[in-house]
């Protein structure tokens, strides 16, 4: 059908720019199936709106059309989004397939669409005006892969908790990710029926979105060219298949189907992966993974553009003063099932404290610290952090905005992303939008861009962590995640950090090292609350120590108290006597060199 | 099944990585025949890690894991468990949506002749899962869910019991319990390797015990004599 | 009445299909797309064995059973186990069964070529039948009762069963069920060949009752599919069986209420409302998983 050159040359960008509207809710993490819906709607929104000659003798009536159509797609992506988009993995891709076939049969029982017949469109689209477009979707990806919005989609795709741990409200950031996809499904609705000059309901199918999805993955849903490679190779594939002789029948579509599972199976990240792993271009935008940064082609501070100095940091939110009420916990529980987790804890932590918090394994205290930062709801009880009331409604994007960061006890970095993004992703609660100037290069984006690389460079410095910038976090040994974690919940410049035992899988001499990392922060005015399971070290470092077991506080005091204590000898040792006698010999040790209170 | 001349259990080297990171760096011990040795550490030191590839639920990355004087690095999880080595796992993972009963003959999965036999002997010796035999798992409380773990393992009839944290969440009273089990399992003959983070408590029952830190071995030797010696409770073991 | 009938009769076929579709969602959770090639393989190779090798029908009918279970194993084997656990599999799987799936469909068209195929006018007696002033056909008998058998075998299967109670462990806690020695590679072969051997038969049945087939017969019972197993719950086996009766009757219904192009419309605004309403179907108890 399309048999000349210039025709498969369009095609290849036409094919790329609706295999952008799925890359622009899988950077996101989301699976939507209902961009074929978004196209359809918008090519028949386009077709009543096209005028026959320039709009005031100068808007060429394509122009008019892709307004339409996008505006059309973004509409209907917002207004399906709003509900769906809290949808996860296949559920959210068969709404949206479901929204798409019905947006199909609805279209072809209009009179005005031509119904199944189709209607006939002028031929509007070629060459200049498919690559025109597909260049300036491209150019949208790749500059938005380096903003803020980027770094937060490739959080939520990476790890979603970690992201609302970062203030990232994904809800919102989601379905900006797929009001994106519907204003290029739009674009690709509009531009494909002028291209086709024919406009036709059922064309929009099932097949039709699945093929823009496999495109998609196998060019790479990760890099900003993947969607340009995928389409390049799928409209090649028939061709090269005509020209070493391949007879048209059931071999093609096999071989089209063995290579599917091939790049599926040996290329994860499809042939945009392959390409960002080779050479320069993965320094290009974008999330890209592994080795490139979320900050691309930006100067390092330290040999800045103009020769002037570093860029002034970012304005750092207000502390607490010190003594103020940073938690208030009362009764508070926390049941599963017939498990009591957490049973009726009252909690308090002050400004400039360092709060330890200790226990043994089970003992409730990771519930404690997901209650206290939103992200598990109490079954009873208050809780205040930072002047929020966390209650069902509060979502835990909102706790981290308040100023409460946190680690988690099993590292939950975005393991792929390399260590410099981690931190760049950190820095979402402080860091200002960058979107749109970064489209329009204004060098205030670019000023932006450098101050918060500085800030996030710094704390890798603080966590001596620097070197390792362009790593992948996945590959760092234990002791370095856990520090990367804290690296990554300082860029947010938290008033309280929560550290979820920080120590674990560290050596004495690393956990030595943490102990003194903590007390610098509290002596810079954040406020900490350190789980840990080394008691050694919480005695070592603490202000103030609270003991839980079976879920409930057994003590809470000064750590030297605390360590005499006969209910927490007993709850760690089972027997009192024996323990109480060592006990003495450690608080008398750690007094010994100095570091100890009496 | 196994001899008095060949240890149960013979570790050499072991290396346990997830991507590029080391959970355990070449980790060598040995379990007697009837011995129950304690593997004790700090969270994240790879005590589980090493437990894991014991079970064959991890692929071990080098080194070789002897059982009963056989190479068995690298075998599946389910030849490991018909060969009677059996893991009762952390966090106990009963099946909570099914019945006690159906937990136990999930168990006996490799045992099909003389399932029903092991599954009754199990409610002989915890009365209190006969009583709930046709009761959600889920609904079960903490020690409860913990007996039922370790039942699930014995219906299996292992020659050698890897325990990880049994005493994880569980009150005094109940860690007590528990800790009785364990010393029953190992005077009927069974071998035990405990994984545990309450360190003291598991080297007083332990015969041989094994110190971990960042996924080497720091500390080994007779239970008694670790729990003797002030360097490593002071390095290691914190207060407890 | 008479549109209780044929609206259970289509019914029974979208459930047979769409409890194949859900048994590997439920156990395994993952979404196999070639389920819908399965299901055109399954007529076909039903029309091959009544045509070809002569076979009569109530032989064709079980040895499409074993066909189906072969190509279950193939698509796992090729498809899914090679992905293990990446941590896209959720979502590869997806990708790597439309493009087994769409290896199977070129198969069937080097085989059968691109048209249409028929059962020979004789394969099934023309037996009608007036019950209560309703015309039955032994056909449609015969397509619901052999649904019914499956679909209530395979629950059967499920709950009471050893392999049964290994494919629960498994769609619980994959990991338990490893740690208690039950091979979950084998469970979840076993898993995929009976979900494909009764999304053979659900093909064979159809083209039995609308006596054709073609290769994209598989396509709109796949959507329709997907539709019933989330509008019952994912992974719930009655969800399944009832939401395809339902939808089903449903059809019937709503081509006489507002005509036969709307038809399709209900299907999916009834998805869209359940996955907005509650999410997890109306049979489905577990917790909506992240997939």
């Amino acid at each position: 059908m399309f048999a000349d050159s210039s025709t498969t040359f369009t095609l290849i960008a036409l094919t790329g720019v609706f295999a952008y509207s799925f890359y622009a809710v899988l950077v996101a993490g989301q699976l939507s199936l209902g961009q074929a819906g978004f196209a359809s709607l918008a090519a028949f929104a386009s077709t009543q709106a096209v005028p026959d000659e320039p709009m005031f003798g100068v808007v060429p009536p394509l122009a008019v059309g892709i307004v339409v159509g996008m505006v059309t797609g973004a509409f209907a992506a917002f207004v399906l989004g709003l509900p769906v988009t809290r949808l996860r993995g296949v559920f959210l891709a068969i709404a949206t397939l479901g929204f798409a076939e019905m947006i199909r049969i609805v279209l072809i029982n209009q009179s005005w669409t031509g119904g199944a017949q189709g209607l006939s469109v002028p031929k509007l689209v070629g060459p200049p005006e498919a690559w025109i477009a597909v260049g300036v979707i491209g150019f949208w990806f790749l500059r938005q892969g380096g903003s803020k919005l980027g770094r937060a989609l490739a959080a939520i795709r990476e790890d979603e908790l970690a992201a609302k741990a970062m203030g990232i409200d994904v809800t919102r950031y989601r379905l900006a990710a797929f009001v994106t996809a519907g204003a290029v499904a739009g674009l690709f609705g509009v531009l494909w029926v002028h291209f086709s000059r024919f406009a036709d309901p059922n064309e929009f199918s099932f097949a039709f979105a699945v093929d823009g999805l496999v495109t998609t993955v196998v060019g790479g849903s990760t890099f900003f060219l993947g969607p340009l490679l995928g389409s390049g190779f799928f409209t090649a594939v028939p061709e090269l298949q005509r020209a070493v002789g391949i007879e048209a029948g059931w071999l093609r579509p096999f071989i089209a189907g063995v290579l599917l599972l091939v790049v599926v199976l040996f290329l994860p990240d499809g042939f945009g992966g392959l390409v960002s792993k080779l050479g320069r271009l993965r320094r290009w935008g974008g999330p890209v993974l592994a080795r490139g940064s979320l900050v691309p082609r930006s100067p390092m501070p330290d040999r800045t553009m103009d020769g002037t100095s570093p860029p002034p940091a970012l304005p750092a939110p207000k502390l607490p003063p010190p003594g103020d009420e940073v938690v208030r916990m009362s009764g508070v529980s926390k049941d599963y099932g017939g498990v009591h987790a957490v049973r009726d804890v009252d909690l308090e932590i002050r400004g400039g404290e360092i709060l330890g918090l200790i226990g043994p394994n089970g003992a409730g205290k990771t519930t404690l610290v997901n209650i206290l930062t939103g992200m598990t709801e109490p079954s009873a009880g208050e809780v205040r952090v930072l002047g929020v009331r966390l209650g069902g409604s509060v979502p835990a994007h909102r706790v981290a905005l308040a100023g409460v960061s946190r680690t988690f006890q099993h590292s939950k970095l975005f393991e792929r992303l390399s260590v410099l993004d981690n931190v760049l992703v950190g820095t979402h609660r402080v860091a200002p939008s960058t979107l749109l100037r970064r489209m329009l290069f204004l060098p205030s984006a670019r000023r932006t861009e450098r101050q918060v690389l500085a800030s996030a460079l710094a704390r890798l410095e603080r966590v001596g962590l620097a070197e390792r910038a362009t790593t992948p976090a996945g590959d760092l040994a234990y002791g370095d995640q856990r520090r990367l974690e804290i690296a990554r919940a300082l860029a947010a410049q938290p008033s309280l950090l929560v550290l979820d035992e920080p120590a674990a899988g560290m050596n004495h001499v690393e956990a030595a090292e943490l102990s003194e990392l903590i007390r610098t922060l509290a002596d810079d005015g954040i406020t900490v609350l350190l789980i840990e399971h080394n008691v050694r070290m919480v005695l070592d470092t603490c202000t103030r120590v609270v003991v839980l077991d079976f879920g409930e506080v057994i003590a809470s005091g000064e750590p030297d108290v605390v360590a005499r204590d006969p209910h927490v000898v007993e709850a760690y040792l089972g027997t009192a006597a024996e323990g109480e006698a060592e006990l003495a010999v450690e608080t008398s040790a750690h007094e010994a060199d100095g570091s100890g209170e009496q | 099944m196994t001899t008095d001349a060949s240890p149960a259990l013979q570790v050499d080297d072991l290396v346990v990585a997830y991507g590029r990171v080391q959970a355990v760096r070449g980790v060598s011990f040995t379990v007697p025949s009837g011995g129950l040795v304690a593997l004790v550490g700090a969270n994240g030191a790879g005590k589980s890690s090493i437990l894991n590839a014991l079970a064959g639920l991890v692929r071990p990355r080098s080194g070789s894991v002897r059982f009963g004087g056989r190479d068995v690095t690298r075998r599946p999880a389910h030849e490991l468990v018909a060969a009677g080595l059996v893991q009762v796992p952390e966090g106990r993972e009963v099946l909570a949506t099914m019945t006690v009963d159906e937990n136990l003959r999930l168990g006996a999965w490799h045992r099909r002749s003389d399932a029903d036999e092991r599954i009754d002997e199990m409610y002989g010796r915890f009365p209190v899962l006969a009583e709930r035999r046709a009761l959600q798992a889920g609904a079960l409380s903490g020690g409860e869910q913990q007996m039922l773990a370790i039942a699930r393992a014995l219906v299996a009839g292992p020659s050698v019991l890897l325990m990880d944290e049994p005493s994880m969440g569980l009150a005094p009273k109940i860690v007590d319990e528990v800790f009785a089990v364990i010393a029953e399992i190992q005077a009927a003959g069974t071998t035990v390797v405990l994984v545990e983070q309450n360190a003291r408590r598991a080297l007083r029952a332990a015969t041989y015990g094994y110190v971990l830190e960042s996924g080497t071995v720091a500390h080994e030797g007779p239970a008694d004599d670790l729990l003797a010696d002030r360097r490593v409770i002071q390095a290691y073991l914190g207060i407890e | 009445m008479q549109q209780i009938v044929n609206g259970v009769f289509t019914g029974s076929i979208y459930a047979l299909f769409a409890i194949g579709f859900t048994l590997v969602f439920g156990i395994l959770h993952r979404l196999n797309l070639a389920h819908s090639a399965v299901f055109a393989a399954g007529a076909f190779i039903g029309i091959e064995l009544a045509e070809n090798a002569g076979m009569p029908i109530w032989l064709a009918i079980p040895s499409v059973l074993v066909a189906g279970g072969v190509l279950g194993l193939v698509i796992e084997r090729l498809a899914f186990r090679p992905l293990g656990g990446r941590h896209d599999a959720h979502f590869a799987g997806l990708i790597s069964s439309i493009a087994v799936g769409a290896m199977f469909l070129a198969l069937l068209q080097a085989r059968y070529g691109p048209d249409t195929r028929r059962f020979a006018p004789d394969t099934f007696p023309q037996h009608r039948y007036d019950v209560l002033g309703v015309s039955v056909s032994l056909l449609q008998l015969t397509v619901v009762a052999v649904s019914l058998v499956l679909m209530v075998g395979l629950s059967v299967l499920v709950a009471r069963s050893r392999l049964g109670r290994a494919m629960r462990a498994v769609a619980e806690n994959p990991h338990a069920a490893r740690v208690l020695g039950i091979n979950v590679d084998r469970v979840t072969a076993a898993t995929f060949a009976l979900s494909s051997a009764l999304g053979a038969v659900a093909g064979v049945l159809f083209a039995l009752s609308v006596n054709s087939a073609q290769l994209s017969m598989g396509f709109n019972i796949e959507l329709k599919g997907l539709a019933v197993i989330i509008v019952g719950g994912m992974g719930s086996l009655k969800g399944a069986m009832v939401g395809g009766l339902a939808l089903g009757l449903i059809e019937v219904f709503a081509v006489t209420q507002i005509g036969s192009s709307w038809r399709d419309v209900i299907a999916f605004g009834l998805l869209i409302a359940i996955l907005l309403v509650r999410p997890q179907g109306l049979f489905g108890s577990r917790k909506v998983r992240e997939v």
